[in-house]
């Protein structure tokens, strides 16, 4: 350590991951499970940047059911150096607020210089884990990460671009922090080689409970959730009666006040 | 009398009253009194139309600092005790919401559509699961009802005008982010067509003519999108493909020119909002599924909409 000294400590990176049914799977049945999208983004920045510093250390955590198991040993036969997933049946219908508590308090508990996290979850998610993680742990945040300047990216702050309604800006943020990653980023996360894809990595990966994590029965769960979903119902896409209209001056006015009725337009 | 608190919408502060549209459906028109907090914008904006404005006084924080708004939203709640808070769902507003309902140990529904009370229970409606479902959230426990509001989901009309008091807030706030911006560039990545609200998708029926989707898609603050006929013929990229192989999209508005409607493409409409399609064919399959239907050539279509919309450009109300 002490030759090093002079050095700064290479930086510590988590990032949240999930796993989320393929949108593509028409098929009824069990969905095939992806890594979500803008999860894979952020991963990948922080593997692309592993892969200039090794010494960075990324870690993986996920909360999750015991079957993307597979996917998180996939993860681990990438470059990452740790991953966790956190499970026992009583997380089961977790709300938001749940799943960020846990999450964020695993992460208290491990050294990180920035939490990468995706902004959205493909299947219906709305940025609410990430933005709490970091109210949970005194940082800040950002959504809608496009891109993470690696030249400008070090223990006490990060530079990157956001995309908001404005466009795009360019931010600089103290670290720690989370930065939450969208698709757009277009991080491509690398493929395995065969040695790696060979790898026995199931004893690496570590599972904890909520109960590992301090928290009682109550805490967790439905009974832990401040939010309750008491019905789902697909958007109803049925065959409908519309009006037909021509190309002449009154059809086209149609068209305007249908479009204004919906409110678009600039 | 419940007590709703409405953050300003930042980005467009015009559209802020639309949220008291949220709180009529929930405590009906006079059932609530309202306050409006703004942060960039003069009280004009609102008055009239809420019984409160709270106006954050200059260079207390920055106008986009989340963890600043969350915390003034929090004082001001210990002050008022609101029934609910409503937030524009914004990237600033989804920055904020959450932290806000973090500090106050409350439940909170994202991306609302819609609200509806039954027996005296909230209903929250949002979309979820690829904007395929809708989701009814209730709300568990104690505390206030706090949601981001899908923006253009509510319009508020107005019956008429209502006196309002305008009280600064000057409290000097004890958390502020670190967050500096270094500069802003209009768009300069094509953003993905799932996060546009407008999509004008071109098919089979308007090759001749695609550029023009373009500018009729940024007049109506939307984007390109394609078939994937289009796609295969090298006419359109394939990152803006609707369908079971493309992209599902769930804008609030689909106009399909010259698309036929086959079973793949519309796979990805599942969560399309409203259709609007323009097809030579009254019967192609799109058109059964569309809430109107403009039958005539694509491309004279565009010509003839731009024309108007050149000539009287409407507004968002
Ligand atoms: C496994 C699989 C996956 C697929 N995935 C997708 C997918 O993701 N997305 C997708 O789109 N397709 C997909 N397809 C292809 C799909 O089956 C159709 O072939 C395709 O959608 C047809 O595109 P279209 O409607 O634009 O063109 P066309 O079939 O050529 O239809 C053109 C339409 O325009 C009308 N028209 C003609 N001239 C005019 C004019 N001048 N003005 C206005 N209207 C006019 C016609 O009446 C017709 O309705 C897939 C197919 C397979 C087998
Ligand atoms: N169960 C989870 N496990 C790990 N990360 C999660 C989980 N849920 C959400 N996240 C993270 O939070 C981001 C936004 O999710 P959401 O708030 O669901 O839209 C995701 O892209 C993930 O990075």
């Amino acid at each position: 350590m002490d030759e090093r000294s002079d050095t700064p400590m290479p930086m510590n990176l988590i990032c949240t991951v999930k796993f989320v049914p393929e949108p593509d799977s028409l098929t009824a049945g069990p969905h095939q499970l992806i890594l979500n999208p803008d999860d894979a983004c952020a991963l990948a920045f922080a593997l692309a940047l592993k892969s200039r510093d090794p010494g960075i250390g990324v870690e993986v955590v996920s909360l999750g059911p015991l079957s993307v198991r597979p996917h998180m040993e996939d993860l681990l036969r990438l470059a990452v150096d740790r991953g966790t997933l956190i499970w026992d049946p009583g997380l089961k219908n977790s709300d938001a607020y749940v799943t960020s508590r846990v999450l964020s308090r695993y992460i208290a508990e491990r050294p990180c210089d920035c939490v990468l996290t995706g902004s959205h979850s493909l299947d219906g998610g709305s940025a609410q884990v990430p933005v709490q993680i970091a109210e949970s742990l005194g940082l800040d945040q950002m959504l809608g990460v496009i891109r993470i300047d690696p030249d400008r990216f070090d223990p006490t702050r990060a530079v990157f671009q956001a995309v908001d309604e404005t466009g795009v800006t360019t931010w600089e943020m103290a670290l720690p922090g989370v930065l939450s990653l969208t698709r757009e980023s277009g991080y491509k996360l690398p493929y395995p080689t065969l040695t790696d894809l060979r790898r026995e990595v199931s004893e690496e990966l570590n599972i904890l409970t909520s109960r590992d994590l301090g928290f009682s029965a109550d805490e967790v769960g439905p009974a832990g959730s401040l939010t309750r979903v008491s019905a789902s119902s697909p958007v109803t896409y049925g065959e409908k009666d519309p009006e037909i209209v021509g190309l002449d001056d009154n059809g086209i006015t149609q068209v305007v006040d249908f479009l204004k009725k919906k409110g678009v337009g600039r | 009398m419940k007590k709703t608190c409405i953050l300003q919408d930042t980005e467009t502060p015009e559209k802020t009253t639309d949220l008291l549209a949220a709180a009529v459906r929930m405590y009906g028109r006079d059932g609530f009194e309202s306050h409006v907090v703004l942060v960039n914008a003069p009280p004009a904006t609102v008055t009239g139309r809420c019984h409160h404005v709270i106006q954050m006084t200059e260079s207390l924080a920055a106008e986009d600092d989340p963890r600043a708004l969350a915390e003034i939203l929090e004082i001001l709640h210990q002050t008022y005790g609101f029934d609910s808070i409503l937030i524009p769902a914004t990237t600033l507003g989804k920055m904020i919401a959450p932290r806000l309902a973090w500090r106050l140990k409350t439940g909170l529904a994202t991306g609302v559509t819609d609200i509806t009370v039954r027996d005296g229970q909230l209903e929250i409606t949002r979309p979820a699961g690829l904007g395929t479902m809708l989701e009814t959230i209730l709300q568990e426990g104690q505390g206030p009802v706090i949601m981001t509001i899908r923006i253009n989901a509510f319009e508020y009309t107005q019956k008429q005008a209502v006196p309002t008091r305008i009280s600064p807030y000057s409290r000097p706030v004890t958390v502020r982010s670190t967050l500096t911006r270094l500069g802003v560039e209009q768009n300069i990545e094509p953003r993905d067509i799932r996060d546009f609200e407008v999509l004008v998708a071109g098919g089979g029926g308007a090759i001749r003519c695609f550029p023009a989707l373009e500018p009729l898609a940024d007049a109506l603050n939307g984007a390109v999108a394609a078939s994937r006929k289009l796609v295969d013929l090298g006419i359109a990229k394939r990152n803006i493909q609707v369908g079971q192989s493309g992209k599902t999209v769930t804008p609030k508005v689909y106009l399909a020119l010259g698309i036929h409607g086959s079973m793949q493409h519309l796979a990805g409409l599942r969560g399309a909002a409203s259709i609007l399609a323009v097809n030579t064919s009254s019967h192609a399959p799109i058109c059964r599924v569309s809430d109107l239907v403009v039958q005539g050539d694509a491309c004279e279509f565009i010509e003839k909409l731009m024309g108007k919309l050149m000539h009287h450009p409407h507004k968002n109300t």
